[in-house]
């Protein structure tokens, strides 16, 4: 159960956390899109493998929980969203 | 690692590679195979003594096919090949892709479709999304299925590269048993993930990227960028824009002149396949496509105008970013950036992937039981995993046969159905007969079959074709691998055997699903209780 829900909540932190990179890096996002594809897939596996080294399992999940929500928070304050190519 | 978090990580790798293990299994075992998809699309098509008359050029063939089919006309791919060049485009009509090859076309020039073996098709589907259907949802189920999957086994390489980085000197060359079946799984298993862990980073990485593509881009687009990244992707990853038709018809030009047009832009261009969008539109556009070699990355594409004059050329050195990445993601995967030596390396590393799966499935039961004693789930997992394996592998061996076979049968035109039926009986039968057998007998009578299966599809098909079967090119090389699967079969038969003699096998091989007596009795066990009856009198 911890891991599945590692794996669902890890791959909208992973897209929202090089969704941050790609506002952070001087150079237009739609450039490297692959590559972002890629980096978040491996962010992804990354984090299902973190969930797995506290010996308690809420706390990982809670940690993932708000990662998500300060991602987004973090996320509406750069010019990302809606800017087209 | 501190010993309780080594213990959670491998909990962690258990976890995602049992969750994952049998879908993997699949996907190498039919990927091993599949990275000859081109050589076997040319293997599957029968040879008959008595050859049709010889087919039409591909001027001709695109000719036919827009007059009779005029969806044909918004985008097709051309397939060139000298012998039978083909055809693909979308069908409104069937809501599906549709094949014709100049060969299905008769005297007069009039499509008649012909039934053809779809066994490439079938073992692609198989690889890439365990062969579940399509229903034509804006999601394909079965791919984003085995991205998921490829996720978790990029978790298992990541887990498993902890856990054994700090013993992997030692462990690098240890395939020993010293009478401890567990031990030999074990390290076996150990011993193919180090030594493939690269091959294995690349599959799950962009088999990842290309199985969770459609999620992922909804994703980002719903959390990050908004709803233009539609808009931005089919920028970024299509050759040239759709074509805005003005109503301006134009004469196609031959596809020779098409060719050497892109020649003239790209020298060393090799050219795979050609798309057509807005056939006789002076709006449309020819990509030529096809590879530079000697790049990793090495998809080319020469796009040109119906004039025949160059509207853009993406090639190594002259692409973006986005070109320059997305090309090593697909020939990594698919192997085909080094020739022959590349594709046969893929091959054995396919193949040893699958028993990567196997032996690490194997182990998760046997751990299981030694910690929590004999349970059913261990039990049941265990069967499962050896009914699918044997499964898969015998089904598919029976697909190819029936791919050979059915041709020269009045069942001809049930060929595509019959390779795909065959292949779900197969594997539902093993699989039901795995969860009631004894494991041992099952894997012994298993092993015993597997072997012969692919040595008689070479032979067949030299029965039923002659030396064609081994004068082509491609048929001789598809014969060649299917007898080196046969061969691969025989020795883990003659291994399996060999442990068998040497060590005693866990009690979960032998029927011990509960606590009362075996079901199933080994040799050993039958001999060990009758020197005890004997002795007794």
């Amino acid at each position: 159960m911890k891991y599945f829900l590692g794996i669902l909540l890890g791959l909208p932190l992973s897209l929202m956390l090089v969704g941050l990179l790609a506002a952070a890096l001087p150079m237009p996002w739609q450039g490297w899109l692959v590559l972002q594809l890629i980096v978040a897939i491996i962010l992804w596996m990354l984090l299902v493998l973190l969930m797995a080294l506290p010996a308690k399992t809420w706390p990982p999940l809670i940690a993932l929980l708000v990662g998500n929500l300060a991602a987004w928070l973090v996320l509406q304050a750069t010019p990302l969203y809606g800017v087209g190519a | 690692m501190k010993g309780e978090r080594l213990r959670r990580m491998i909990d962690l790798h258990a976890w995602v590679g049992v969750a994952s293990g049998l879908a993997l299994f699949v996907a190498f075992f039919a990927g091993a195979i599949n990275v000859f998809h081109h050589e076997l699309h040319h293997w599957q098509e029968p040879h008959f003594a008595e050859q049709a008359a010889t087919p039409m050029g591909m001027d001709r063939l695109l000719e036919q096919v827009t007059e009779q089919y005029p969806d044909a006309r918004k985008r097709l791919y051309l397939l060139p090949d000298d012998d039978d060049p083909g055809v693909m485009w979308l069908e409104s009509s069937r809501g599906d892709w549709v094949t014709a090859h100049a060969t299905d076309f008769n005297a007069q020039g009039v499509h008649e479709e012909a039934p053809r073996s779809a066994l490439a098709d079938f073992i692609n589907e198989l690889h890439f999304s365990l062969g579940i259907p399509n229903p034509g949802w804006p999601i394909n189920i079965g791919m984003t299925f085995m991205g998921l999957i490829s996720v978790m086994y990029g978790v298992a390489l990541f887990s498993g590269l902890l856990i054994h980085w700090p013993k992997i000197r030692k462990e690098f060359f240890a395939l020993k048993h010293e009478g401890n079946m567990r031990r030999y799984w074990k390290n076996l298993h150990n011993v193919i993930g180090i030594i493939s862990f690269p091959f294995h980073l690349i599959m799950s990485v962009t088999g990842a990227a290309m199985g969770m593509f459609t999620v992922v881009a909804v994703l980002l687009g719903a959390l990050v960028f908004g709803p233009q990244l539609r808009g931005v992707i089919t920028e970024q990853t299509e050759v040239w824009s759709a074509v805005e038709s003005q109503g301006n018809t134009v004469i196609m030009p031959r596809m020779d002149d098409v060719l050497s047009a892109a020649r003239n832009e790209l020298p060393e261009l090799t050219v795979d396949w050609l798309e057509i969008r807005g056939y006789g539109d002076a709006a449309g556009w020819i990509d030529v496509a096809g590879s530079v070699p000697g790049y990793v990355g090495h998809h080319a594409h020469v796009v040109l105008d119906p004039t025949l004059g160059p509207l853009r050329v993406i090639a190594p050195g002259q692409r973006s970013l986005n070109f320059a990445s997305l090309s090593p993601v697909y020939s990594l995967h698919f192997g085909d950036y080094g020739g022959l030596l590349v594709k046969l390396l893929y091959f054995v590393l396919g193949l040893l992937g699958s028993l990567l799966f196997v032996s690490g499935n194997i182990l998760w039961c046997e751990r299981r039981s030694d910690r929590t004693g004999p349970g059913r789930s261990s039990a049941f997992l265990l069967r499962l995993t050896l009914g699918v394996c044997a499964g898969v592998v015998i089904g598919i061996a029976f697909s190819f046969l029936a791919s050979k076979l059915l041709p020269h049968t009045p069942l001809a035109g049930l060929v595509a159905m019959a390779e795909r039926g065959v292949f779900a009986l197969i594997l539902v039968l093993l699989v039901v007969w795995s969860l009631r057998a004894s494991p041992l007998r099952f894997s012994s009578q298993m092993l015993r079959i597997a072997p012969f299966c692919y040595f008689a599809i070479p032979l067949v098909q030299t029965v039923l074709e002659g030396s064609h079967a081994w004068l082509e090119a491609d048929n001789r090389l598809v014969n060649l691998l299917l007898l080196a699967v046969a061969a691969c079969l025989w020795v883990v038969r003659r291994q399996f055997r060999k442990r068998i003699r040497q060590a005693e096998p866990h009690p979960l091989w032998v029927g011990n699903v509960s606590e009362g007596d075996p079901k199933h009795l080994t040799d050993t066990e039958r001999e060990a209780g009758a020197a005890a009856s004997n002795s007794a009198r």
